[in-house]
């Protein structure tokens, strides 16, 4: 039986203009799925476009190529595969002054 | 059989083995300490400080920039805390992030008497920057969360490393609060009892005093971190706690034993509703800095005795030669 662990990396986190999200570990994971949700938005139309990073050492970060967008209040998710050893998402707000509250939940199967 | 076969010869475990987590096999029931979500839009209950925005727990290879994977002591995952940052003042409380807390949930056996909690413990700084980061750490330790028929206590135990930048490498354990309710839960009244949570609750002081911890007596104590930040060494942290009489029993760490003053204990609280016999260990990790800090967690092996096991010359008491 494959292990599973899903969890709530940022819960309601609060960024101003950029995102970056924790640098989750889970190299024991085959595959991946970041579920999204902008709880807060201001301005309330504010898009949030987000791209997978995947690191060696989890601390310096490479764009994976796949990613995201919120517009507004909702939920995005996003698949990720063949991703070595440590997940993130960065990306920006867009507006004048954006800010979000987003709460991110990494599904790893393995 | 001995009650040790199959556990490596860091573990000594009492004869009545409950729990023994490798974390190969995966995150074995421990999870992320988070707040009860019973507000509106599920808001959390807590509004007194964050309890929202701590580390996530996760399992970890020990992975760094130039000494590559380390693995656990044996295997390769071990379970690992990582806090967000930047800390609080020492004398505040904790700043949003700055903690990660791991927690497993159980329920207290009918007829144990003495409870044992012990791991393999590492920790490091995050190597995102050069330099010997090990400052950057304030303090870990392990809580035990428990509920008996009459009171609701949480033993534990804290290793302040760093309080402001200032080193301090000793051990405290939580004992009682003078505290009243509104002090304890930062100005809030009518939740939270003086003793609940003494990992971020209580007045706190610039040294990683807090009013319900006590230093132990004698000389601090130097845990291995070696001199760069991607290598970690394993040590045996085992505390164990006497149920019957809501004290502690015995706490040893690497190669030092410690001894708790006759009578002290942690907080004795009223019994909370719906958590009779709970049974909480909790492990955590604080930063000090502007730097994300982690705690790695081995093998966690908890184990009880009952009564009749603490007599004869092969009790558990003995055995455990620790007192």
């Amino acid at each position: 039986m494959k292990s599973f662990h899903s969890s709530v990396t940022d819960l309601r986190q609060p960024f101003a203009g950029t995102v970056e999200t924790f640098g989750y570990e889970c190299g024991w994971a085959d595959e991946a799925i970041f579920f999204v949700t902008a709880e807060r938005q201001t301005p309330a139309d504010a898009e949030v476009d987000l791209r997978v990073q995947l690191s060696a050492d989890g601390v310096r970060w490479l764009d994976e190529g796949s990613g995201l967008r919120l517009a507004g209040p909702g939920e995005e998710f996003v698949r990720v595969r063949h991703f070595g050893g440590f997940l993130r998402l960065v990306g920006v707000i867009s507006g004048p002054d954006p800010r979000s509250v987003l709460t991110v939940r990494l599904a790893l199967k393995g | 059989m001995s009650r040790t076969d199959g556990l490596p010869g860091w573990f000594r475990p009492l004869p009545r083995l409950l729990t023994a987590d490798d974390f190969d096999t995966g995150m074995c029931g421990w999870l992320d300490l988070r707040p009860n979500f019973v507000g509106p839009d599920f808001a959390a209950h807590d509004q007194e400080i964050d309890l929202e925005h701590w580390g996530p727990v996760m399992l970890s290879s020990a992975t760094y920039p130039f000494s590559g994977t380390h693995g656990s002591a044996a295997g390769t995952y071990s379970l690992r805390l990582c806090t967000r940052y930047p800390a609080a003042e020492p004398d505040r409380p904790p700043a949003p992030g700055s903690m990660s807390l791991a927690i497993k949930r159980l329920s207290l056996p009918e007829q144990a008497g003495l409870l044992r909690v012990e791991a393999l413990i590492a920790y490091t700084t995050e190597q995102d920057r050069p330099g010997l980061g090990v400052d950057a750490m304030r303090a870990f330790g392990l809580m035990i969360d428990l509920q008996d028929d009459d009171h609701r206590f949480m033993p534990g135990v804290r290793f302040v490393n760093t309080a402001g930048g200032v080193p301090q490498r000793r051990w405290q354990f939580y004992s009682r609060t003078t505290d009243d309710d509104a002090t304890w839960s930062y100005g809030r009244e009518g939740w939270h009892q003086a003793g609940i949570d003494p990992q971020w609750f209580g007045v706190r002081s610039a040294d990683g005093s807090t009013s319900a911890t006590t230093w132990f007596d004698g000389l601090g104590q130097q845990p291995i971190y070696n001199e760069t930040d991607d290598k970690i060494n394993w040590m045996p942290f085992s505390l164990t706690v006497d149920l019957d009489r809501r004290a502690y029993h015995s706490f040893r760490f690497g190669h030092r034993r410690y001894r708790f003053p006759a009578d002290v204990g942690p907080t004795l609280a009223p019994p909370y509703a719906g958590i009779d016999h709970l049974l909480n260990p909790v492990f955590f990790v604080e930063t000090d800095a502007d730097r994300r800090v982690s705690l790695y967690v081995d093998s966690v092996v908890i184990s009880y005795a009952e009564a009749d096991d603490l007599v004869g010359p092969m009790s558990a008491r003995s055995e455990g030669g620790e007192e």
